[in-house]
């Protein structure tokens, strides 16, 4: 360690780096200093002047924040001169403040209210009028109250530095100083829900929280948020049964102090409206409400009559679903002699090869130099691990991309190659060639006739050049007929330079259903469970529509005569009910216990932060009953904790990504169709803020003017239900759909 | 007077190379082109002339560049600060109207002192007219092969450039205008980091004051213990000050230091007839004022100055005599920096605009008896504690003023009328 200077602070000795400021040190050892600029995780303003202290031999009081400990240093941060100053300091931020906390949301929780307790005075000598200052409005997530900024500029800072999207900003000098965006259409930023959490006071709240309740009437309960592969740690703050607010909860390896919209607003959908609260059967076409004993008995019954044979029987789940329920699932699933399970609803390919490894931390990706995307909008998948490459990327490293589309990262894109699907294996062959070429490896036999182009080379190069690279495989992939070539190829890639990988094609709580092997091991995957003859199914918090590549055929399909279909499901869905046999209503996010496992294959128990809505019950009782009652043995569970321990005791299944044959066929012109962020599960789908801002509201069908043509499309058009617009970001041959809507595949 | 930064003030064409030249201007950059004199030499004699900032702080020019780190590699600028904002000081303006060249020329010389190959001059954003002299004369030395790259076969390379500001008094800090010069929001960066180690995009960088800069080429050409020689010790050389107010004949003056205020006074035609003296503000707006007694013993110089209560600061002197309501004066000022603070601070946001309002109240006749400590109160929490001096200087005009004409302010919250007949 480089530790070692000692300082000495309110008399006690203590020790600090060279060049560490004095709040840092202060702040490890315990030594309470106000402030409202300074953010740990922020650039130092040193602009609030409310962490002044006294240091020997300096005539004026100093930040702590921007004055870096030197050996010897005497610093007093209570004594009459410093506390004079902090006193000053916050008469002078109070004057101009409206003093409204009755009405605050921040109230009880403020830091501005905290401080002034200590440091401010009962009666104020400022009698004149205050300032007022106006509200743009900045979208429907952050609620702004801007008369009572202090203009601490975190929010400012926190856009500049770690959103790396500058939105908002300080307008105006002097009393007239504004903190506001720039432009009108209000904050974009994926993480922009952190401007809350950074301010120190009430000018920037929660806007679906606003009103609802005092802070200091909430429980907060620690969890884990299930979207994406990350699973940041979180705070549900609940009140009467209710998850009221998500807040951030530090975890320096994993989320640090930060967390994506999608994780902080989602809240909202589980609290939506459409949820299933009762168990119903459908009886000669017409849904009842009965009771659980009832439902579970008619589900039981119509599994056993509809699969005599195991074989008959199908299941999918969620990719959302916890461990717990994967494992038990998948034992229910093989108890009743069936092999047919799946979670890769959105795969075009879903084929029995190992899927490719994540291996670097995501505290590591701070340290690579390099990163090659590929088939990924990685900022909006997946953006806490963007951020961490964004870090990488303001330490000097760069990347590259290989995508249907030019993105809009918040980093610098240094090589950019546009791929459509179709194509997409042909580029990653020509990387892998010059790489092999540049090393002068012998050839495998399946990169002979490939031919390797310019930006093959460069990409190729950067990677050769990087020290620590790293590539990263997304979402698009899932879609590609190709993708176990594709795959194949990346891992190829990142052989060949040395890199280290990072999937990101699977999200949610994938690394969970590959725990417990949740995938048929000679049985049928989900584009075969949705395509042969099986006669009885049980679906887990699926909804075709969206969840499901081919969602009408999976429609049409589950909606045969012969077939009994057990749906387990959260949320009400017209078209699920539609085929449906039996709904037995399951538990949501936040409502049941669980476990998340992450990219870095940390496993992340949580407890449940409020009880089940309605009738519903956690989805792993649901299952264990239903095995139960069709006499399955091994489901003697009484607590959540005990499938953990049982599921995580699974060595997983070994097998080797294939190596790529040729290339199956794929039409002249594919279709990428990705979800928006706000859209890619099923509780965010509800989040009623979300999907009004600009990330939720997306829904475009981008395509290049020349594919346009072959297409016969026009700007404003309809591509299988989504508005064209016609644009040169697009890779020739494909139409790159981005959307909030149901899929509507066949509609051309 | 009038000898060093202003001497071509009376000549023809006073802003043109050949003037320039003729005065022997460039005499001492020929010398540097031709190996004939070194960096350390340079030092050395600017440390001897006791030459100090112009700007307003009084730093020894020498020893503030000796803080560059030379023989650091990589980029290094040199940047003259003639943003003269400051309320009361026109003088860096008559330096860039008729003697631009010594500017360029002195600058030049910072360059090859401190090895920085690129220098800014930014000008105040309302300075037209010198912008364009400036322009001129930057155009009359590039032709005359005295700047750009290895110059003249030397080696030695300068490249210079003039930047408009845009009207911000802040931006008179050295590193808000570093901040503008890079193109983003006047405001000051906290330091350290001083700009020597982290200025410019972020690279070494030495700020000096116009007049700082147009000195050097003289007191090299003559030698620094000829310029300290000039003025009084710890005062070197001469000092151009600008006298405005109440005189018979506002103008600038470049004067010895250690000229006696009164004589200064001469210089300026002296008061109206039938005028008594009031009050000095000697450095500035932002620096205390002096009763009439005191400045009537000060001389010129940093030292007596400060003797006096106050500062020498950009020798801004504004003269104020009996007609002059102290209340009103100390409003006006306290408005200006109420307009002028960039925001960035909590004490200097707020303070300012706090102290404006109390003596506006005042002013409109609503005072009450316990502003005045409102006042002394406010100002005293500002002072010290703040990123840049632009708090000091709104402070400090607060607590002089209440200081010295507490009798004016005291009646005008009284009275609700200023005691000063015929005011305005």
């Amino acid at each position: 360690m480089m530790v070692d200077i000692e300082i000495e602070i309110d008399g006690k000795v203590v020790h600090g780096y060279p060049g560490e400021s004095l709040i840092s040190i202060a702040d490890r050892e315990g030594i309470d200093i106000p402030r409202f600029c300074y953010h740990k995780k922020l650039s130092v303003a040193a602009n609030c002047r409310m962490c002044l202290v006294d240091i020997e031999g300096n005539p004026t009081p100093q930040p702590a924040c921007s004055t870096l400990s030197s050996a010897g240093m005497k610093v007093h941060t209570n004594n009459e001169k410093a506390k004079t100053a902090q006193k000053a300091v916050m008469e002078f931020l109070l004057i101009n403040h409206p003093l409204d906390c009755p009405i605050c949301d921040q109230g009880g929780e403020c830091e501005l209210q905290d401080v002034a307790m200590e440091y401010g005075s009962d009666i104020s000598r400022f009698t004149e009028g205050k300032r007022i200052v106006d509200d743009k409005g900045i979208g429907a997530l952050i609620q702004t109250d801007m008369t009572r900024c202090i203009h601490c500029t975190r929010c400012v800072r926190f856009g500049a530095e770690v959103a790396g999207i500058v939105e908002m900003g300080a307008t105006g000098r002097g009393e007239d100083l504004k903190i506001e965006p720039f432009l009108s259409e209000g904050i974009q930023s994926e993480l922009s829900g952190n401007m809350i959490d950074v301010c120190p006071v009430g000018a920037l709240t929660s806007k679906p929280f606003r009103y609802d309740v005092r802070s200091w009437q909430m429980n907060s309960i620690q969890t884990i948020a299930r979207h994406d592969l990350v699973g940041s740690n979180i705070f549900t703050q609940t009140h009467k049964n209710k998850v009221k607010r998500v807040v951030a909860r530090d975890n320096e390896s994993i989320n640090e102090t930060w967390i994506s919209d999608r994780d902080r607003f989602s809240y909202q959908g589980v609290n939506n409206e459409n949820r299933v609260l009762i168990p119903k059967i459908k009886i000669e076409g017409e849904w009842q409400d009965t009771s659980w004993d009832d439902a579970l008995d008619f589900a039981t019954n119509g599994i056993k009559k509809h699969a005599k044979e195991g074989s008959q029987f199908g299941t999918l789940a969620s990719k959302n679903a916890t461990l717990e329920e994967l494992y038990l699932l998948q034992k229910f699933t093989r108890g009743l002699g069936s092999d047919n399970l799946d979670y890769r609803l959105d795969a075009s390919n879903p084929n029995n090869a190992k899927v490719l490894e994540s291996n670097i931390s995501l505290t590591e990706l701070e340290t690579i130099d390099h990163a090659l995307i590929v088939n990924s909008y990685l900022r909006l998948e997946q953006p806490m691990i963007n951020h961490r490459i964004r870090k990488a990327t303001l330490n000097g490293a760069s990347v590259s991309t290989i995508n249907a589309k030019a993105f809009d990262f918040n980093y610098r894109i240094s090589h950019s190659v546009l791929t459509s699907p179709q194509n997409t294996v042909a580029t990653l062959s020509g990387v892998l060639k010059a790489l092999h070429d540049k090393s002068s490896k012998t050839l495998p036999d399946y990169l002979n006739s490939v031919t390797v182009h310019e930006t093959h080379t460069d990409i190729a190069n950067v990677l050769l050049n990087a020290k620590n690279p790293v590539v990263v495989l997304g979402e698009h992939m899932n879609g590609n007929t190709c993708s176990d070539q594709v795959a194949k190829l990346v891992s190829e890639i990142a052989k060949a330079s040395d890199a280290k990988t990072i999937n990101a094609s699977l999200t949610g709580n994938t690394h969970s259903a590959e725990r417990v092997n949740f995938r048929p091991d000679n049985g049928k995957n989900a584009l075969q469970i949705l395509s042969s003859d099986l006669t009885a199914f049980a679906l887990f918090d699926v909804y075709p529509n969206f969840d499901c590549i081919d969602s009408k055929n999976a429609i049409e399909h589950l909606s045969r005569d012969d077939a009994f279909v057990v749906v387990m499901n959260s949320f009400d869905d017209e078209s699920v009910s539609s085929f449906a046999n039996v709904i037995l209503p399951i538990a949501s996010f936040y409502e049941t216990s669980g476990t998340h496992i992450n990219v870095d294959n940390i496993a992340q128990s949580y407890s449940a932060s409020v009880k089940s809505a309605g009738e519903s019950k956690p989805g792993w009782k649901v299952i264990k009953v239903l095995a139960d009652l069709l006499n399955l043995q091994g489901f003697d569970f009484t607590d959540s904790s005990q499938i953990a321990d049982e599921a995580l005791s699974l060595t997983p299944r070994i097998s080797e990504i294939e190596v790529p044959t040729s290339n199956s066929k794929m039409p002249n012109i594919t279709t990428v169709w990705q979800y928006t962020p706000y859209a890619s599960d099923v509780v965010v789908r509800h989040a009623s803020s979300l999907q009004q801002t600009q990330i939720g509201q997306m829904s475009e069908a981008s395509v290049c003017k020349a594919t346009a043509k072959l297409l016969k499309l026009s700007e404003g058009d309809l591509y299988k239900g989504v508005p064209v617009n016609i644009n040169e970001s697009v890779a020739e041959g494909c139409v790159f759909v981005h959307t909030n809507l149901p899929r509507q595949l066949g509609v051309v | 007077m009038n000898n060093i930064c202003l001497k071509s003030i009376d000549k023809d064409n006073p802003s043109s190379l050949a003037t320039y030249e003729t005065m022997g201007g460039y005499k001492v950059w020929h010398k540097i082109l031709n190996g004939e004199l070194s960096p350390e030499k340079i030092l050395e004699e600017l440390k001897i002339s006791g030459l100090r900032g112009r700007g307003g702080a009084g730093f020894p020019t020498g020893l503030k560049w000796s803080f560059m780190p030379r023989n650091q590699e990589g980029q290094k600028y040199v940047v003259c600060n003639s943003d003269e904002g400051e309320p009361g000081t026109c003088h860096d303006r008559d330096i860039l109207r008729f003697n631009p060249h010594s500017v360029i020329e002195g600058m030049a010389i910072a360059g090859y002192v401190m090895n920085a190959t690129v220098g800014y001059n930014y000008i105040r954003g309302e300075f037209m007219e010198p912008y364009y002299r400036c322009e001129e004369a930057l155009k009359e030395a590039y032709d005359a092969g005295l700047l750009g790259t290895n110059i003249k076969g030397s080696k030695v390379c300068f490249d210079l450039y003039s930047h408009l500001g845009a009207g911000a008094y802040i931006c008179g800090e050295e590193t808000a205008l570093l901040e503008s010069l890079e193109g983003k929001k006047g405001q000051p960066r906290f330091k350290p980091p001083f700009p020597a180690n982290v200025g410019l995009y972020g690279k070494p960088t030495t700020i000096n004051n116009t007049e700082s800069f147009a000195s050097v080429p003289e007191i090299l050409s003559r030698g620094g213990q000829w310029f300290a020689n000039l003025g009084v010790p710890n005062s070197g050389g001469t000092k151009c000050f600008s006298v405005t107010g109440n005189v018979k004949n506002p103008a600038n003056f470049e004067i010895p230091m250690g000229t006696p205020f009164s004589d200064l006074l001469k210089l300026a035609g002296g008061l109206r007839k039938g005028r008594t003296l009031k009050g000095v503000i000697p450095g500035g707006s932002s620096t205390p004022v002096i009763p009439a007694a005191k400045a009537m013993k000060m001389t010129m110089d940093y030292d007596s100055i400060e003797k006096a209560g106050s500062m020498l600061g950009a020798g801004s002197v504004i003269v104020m005599d009996d007609t002059t309501c102290m209340v009103k004066a100390l409003t006006r000022l306290a408005h200006f920096y109420y307009d002028e603070s960039c925001g960035q601070c909590t004490p200097c946001r707020e303070g300012t605009g706090w102290m404006y309002r109390v003596l506006k109240r005042i002013m409109d006749g609503q005072g009450k008896s316990e502003d005045l400590e409102l006042l002394l109160s406010v100002q005293d929490k500002m002072l010290g504690n703040t990123i840049c001096a632009l708090a000091d200087g709104a402070a400090m005009p607060i607590e002089s003023f209440i200081r010295h004409f507490r009798e004016e302010f005291e009646y005008y919250i009284k009275h609700g009328k200023s005691m000063v007949e015929n005011d305005g």
